[in-house]
């Protein structure tokens, strides 16, 4: 028998802690007398910022080592997993990794029963209007908890790795039992705190599991682009250019229609077009050509392609005209200029709605965590 | 004073004349808030659409080529990871000899070719050198993250330092661990190759247009050309994405990337760090995380070294001479 368990999570940003839980489970297993393994998916290397990437783990009751080693080692991805870990919530909206293409269903992976364990402050129902549907039941089981977003070199040290530990040990004991995480962080780092954080993430999620049932989840809507097989290189294994193509309006630069890259972002821009002064920087500086030059010097942006560096909302010299807003509040990413044109009051509405009060204020060194700061005050009439 | 040579070139003169189109577009898997992504959007928005581009082997090669699929819209070739100068020359050689066969129509055919710091200024420095003594036109873009950034970020003859790489981590005995002061090589190739007429480093980003309008004066003076970019990279430096623009620009207003055109041999100053305040470079330092380890001392020495380079050179933050100028006494 085998249990697989992947963590989902975000390149760099979550490379350290995902690799510590991978590695940890098979420390912990080892020592409960059973296999393990873990390595990270081969294609996801080398990393990028924010991109979707997977680490796993294989453990094994009855397994040698090199059998295990052989049955899940050099894979490029796995076709079923009993637990898939997600620590960033906002990768329930689907992953578009390096080496595939489309977007694919966060729960994918999860066999009948299995479990999808997200760190998230969302209630289940808000995280399963994103999920695929799928033919079975699987349990949904949260983690109280944000991102936790680190750099290459700085560790965010929050806990979240052992919190994770604890609760893979509740959603599924015979991958590591709760004992014996605790016991191996105690005896490993001297640390109460670590082991105490565990257990109490174990507690807490035996009470958050919820089922989903066939009927949760929606029709998937992203289509897998066909591509042609390697056999079909062009001679001089020439790939054809996106067509040359620019005008004016929303969607009117060409661009790469087989690798769309927005399940990068946590965050995405709202723009305030009735604050905008067209002084073209977000356009200028977005290092993903995101925006679209609009009649009336305005920049609509293509959701599809933005991956929510957040670039353009520090550019921009307008104070609130930009702002970066939780990716899981939207649904759609359709043209947000389109949205204002047809409707300038609904859309400044609908745009405050989402942005709410609250600003994510992020430190210069990625690992250091952030805050959410209550927004700056600005004149009412300003807010529509 | 020598004049400083007038190229006739299409200046853009305000950030709103800046071409609309892209020829690098949307679709490409560089990291979040990746500067070595704006050199690509913004030299090939500066040349057009009548332009080939190689590119050696790096992140712009590996980011940019996911399976069957490019954001390039211009042709892109990749070449070798050393191999930028002769890749230049060698599309160079092949359009005029087309052109003089008569194969294909007699125009102007742009000729850029981008590499790292590594695979351009220290292992294809000598092809660089090599087509900078060419008399075909061709521009080539060191684009310089500071790191083998695509394998996942080695120090290399260009990395700041006290940078934390993989190949440089900080140790219990040993806290810096990248000695090297950064190789100063966009000087080296103009001090070496007199005839080449435009010499440039440039920041995608700040100040704005400045790297625009370079690739525009490089690609209209004729002959060979070299700009070599400062481009902040979030995930080796250890920033927030969405910083890059400040970094960059932190990183000329603190001295520590001098920028300047060295247009037939006279240089002139795009940010002239001698004049103007400069920042120190501690501000520069702590907002990267590949600098958490260093200490004040640390951050002493890179302010003498800066200070060194604009106070004491004989061509401040260009060519570390200093003077002299005598016959030999022994
Ligand atoms: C001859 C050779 N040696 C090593 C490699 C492995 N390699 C691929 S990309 C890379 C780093 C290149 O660094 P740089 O030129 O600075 O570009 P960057 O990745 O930073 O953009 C290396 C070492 C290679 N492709 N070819
Ligand atoms: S957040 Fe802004 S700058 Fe970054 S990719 Fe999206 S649109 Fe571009
Ligand atoms: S940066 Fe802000 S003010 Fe400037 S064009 Fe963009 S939205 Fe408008
Ligand atoms: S590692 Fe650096 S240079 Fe490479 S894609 Fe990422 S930000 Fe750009
Ligand atoms: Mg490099």
């Amino acid at each position: 028998m085998i249990k697989r368990v992947e963590i989902n999570y975000r390149g760099i940003f979550q490379k350290t802690l995902a690799k510590r839980i991978g590695g940890d489970i098979v420390i912990i297993a080892s020592r409960m007398g059973k296999v393990g393994f873990s390595n990270g998916r081969y294609s996801d290397s080398p990393e990028r910022n924010g991109i979707p990437c997977k680490y796993f783990a294989f453990v094994s009751p009855d397994l040698e080592e090199e059998e295990l080693e052989a049955e899940c080692g050099a894979k490029l991805d796995i076709d079923e997993a009993d637990v898939s870990v997600v620590v960033d919530d906002t990768m329930v909206k689907g992953v578009e990794p390096w080496g595939w293409h489309g977007v694919r269903p966060i729960n994918e992976k999860v066999v009948e029963k299995g479990c999808l364990l997200v760190v998230s402050r969302k209630r289940h129902d808000e995280l399963t209007r994103f999920t695929a549907r799928t033919p079975y039941s699987y349990r949904l089981a949260t983690i109280d908890g944000d991102a936790s977003l680190a750099g290459l070199w700085v560790f965010k040290d929050d806990l979240t790795h052992e919190r994770v530990l604890g609760a893979i040990a509740a959603v599924d004991p015979a991958i590591i039992a709760i004992d014996a995480v605790e016991a191996y962080l105690l005896a490993k780092t001297k640390q109460e705190h670590r082991a105490r954080a565990a257990r109490e993430a174990y507690d807490a999620v035996l009470r958050q599991t919820s089922v989903v049932t066939p009927e949760q989840g929606i029709a998937w809507p992203h289509e897998t682009p066909e591509l042609p097989p390697w056999h079909a290189f062009e001679e001089g294994a020439v790939v054809r250019a996106p067509a040359r193509h620019f005008e004016m309006g929303p969607g009117g630069q060409s661009r790469n229609a087989s690798f769309k890259r927005g399940t990068t972002k946590t965050l995405r821009p709202v723009i305030r077009f009735d604050l905008c002064i067209s002084c073209t920087l977000c356009w200028l500086d977005c290092p993903d050509e995101c925006f679209d030059p609009v009649e009336g010097r305005l920049y609509d942006v293509s959701y599809a392609y933005c991956v929510g560096c957040g670039k353009c909302a520090d550019v921009c010299p307008i104070p609130e005209c930009i702002v970066m807003v939780d990716e899981l509040q939207f649904d759609s990413d359709a043209s947000p200029w389109e949205h204002y044109r047809s409707d300038p009051d609904g859309y400044t509405r609908w745009a405050e709605e989402k942005k709410g009060t609250a600003r994510y204020a992020y430190p210069h060194v990625t690992g250091t965590g952030f805050e959410i700061r209550e927004r700056e005050s600005v004149a009412p009439k300003d807010l529509g | 004073m020598a004049e400083t040579t007038f190229i006739p070139f299409e200046k853009v003169k305000t950030v709103r004349d800046t071409p609309l189109e892209e020829m690098y577009t949307s679709g490409h898997r560089t990291c979040q808030g990746c500067e070595s992504a704006m050199v690509m959007r913004h030299f090939s928005k500066a040349a057009g659409p009548r332009t080939i581009a190689t590119g050696s082997t790096g992140c712009m090669y590996v980011a940019n080529t996911s399976y069957m699929t490019t954001p390039w819209i211009i042709p892109w070739m990749h070449t070798q990871l050393g191999a930028g100068g002769s890749s230049a020359v060698g599309t160079s050689a092949a359009l005029r000899a087309l052109m003089r066969k008569g194969k294909i129509a007699e125009e102007k055919i742009n000729v850029i070719a981008f590499c790292g710091d590594l695979g351009g200024g220290d292992m294809g420095l000598s092809g660089i050198s090599a087509a900078l003594q060419t008399d075909y036109d061709l521009l080539i873009i060191l684009y310089d993250n500071e790191s083998a950034a695509n394998t996942d970020i080695q120090a290399t003859g260009m990395t700041t330092y006290g940078a934390q790489t993989t190949f440089t981590p900080p140790g219990t005995k040993h806290r810096i661990m990248q000695h090297r002061w950064k190789k100063n090589v966009a000087p080296m190739l103009a001090v070496g190759h007199p005839t080449c007429r435009y010499v440039a480093t440039a920041s995608a980003t700040y100040p704005p247009l400045d790297f625009h309008n370079k690739v525009r004066k490089a690609l209209s003076i004729g002959g060979p050309t070299f700009i070599h970019t400062f481009d902040p990279c979030p995930k080796g430096w250890d920033y927030h994405p969405q910083y890059s623009r400040e970094i960059g620009e932190l990183g000329i207003k603190s001295g520590i990337f001098p920028l300047y055109e060295i247009i037939d041999g006279t240089v002139s100053y795009s940010y002239d760090a001698r004049k103007r305040a400069r920042t120190p470079v501690r501000e520069y330092l702590v907002k990267q995380g590949r600098f958490a380890h260093i200490i004040d001392e640390d951050i002493d020495y890179i302010q003498s070294m800066v200070d060194s380079m604009w106070n004491e050179w004989e061509i401040p933050g260009v060519a570390p001479f200093k003077g002299g100028l005598e016959p030999a006494k022994n």
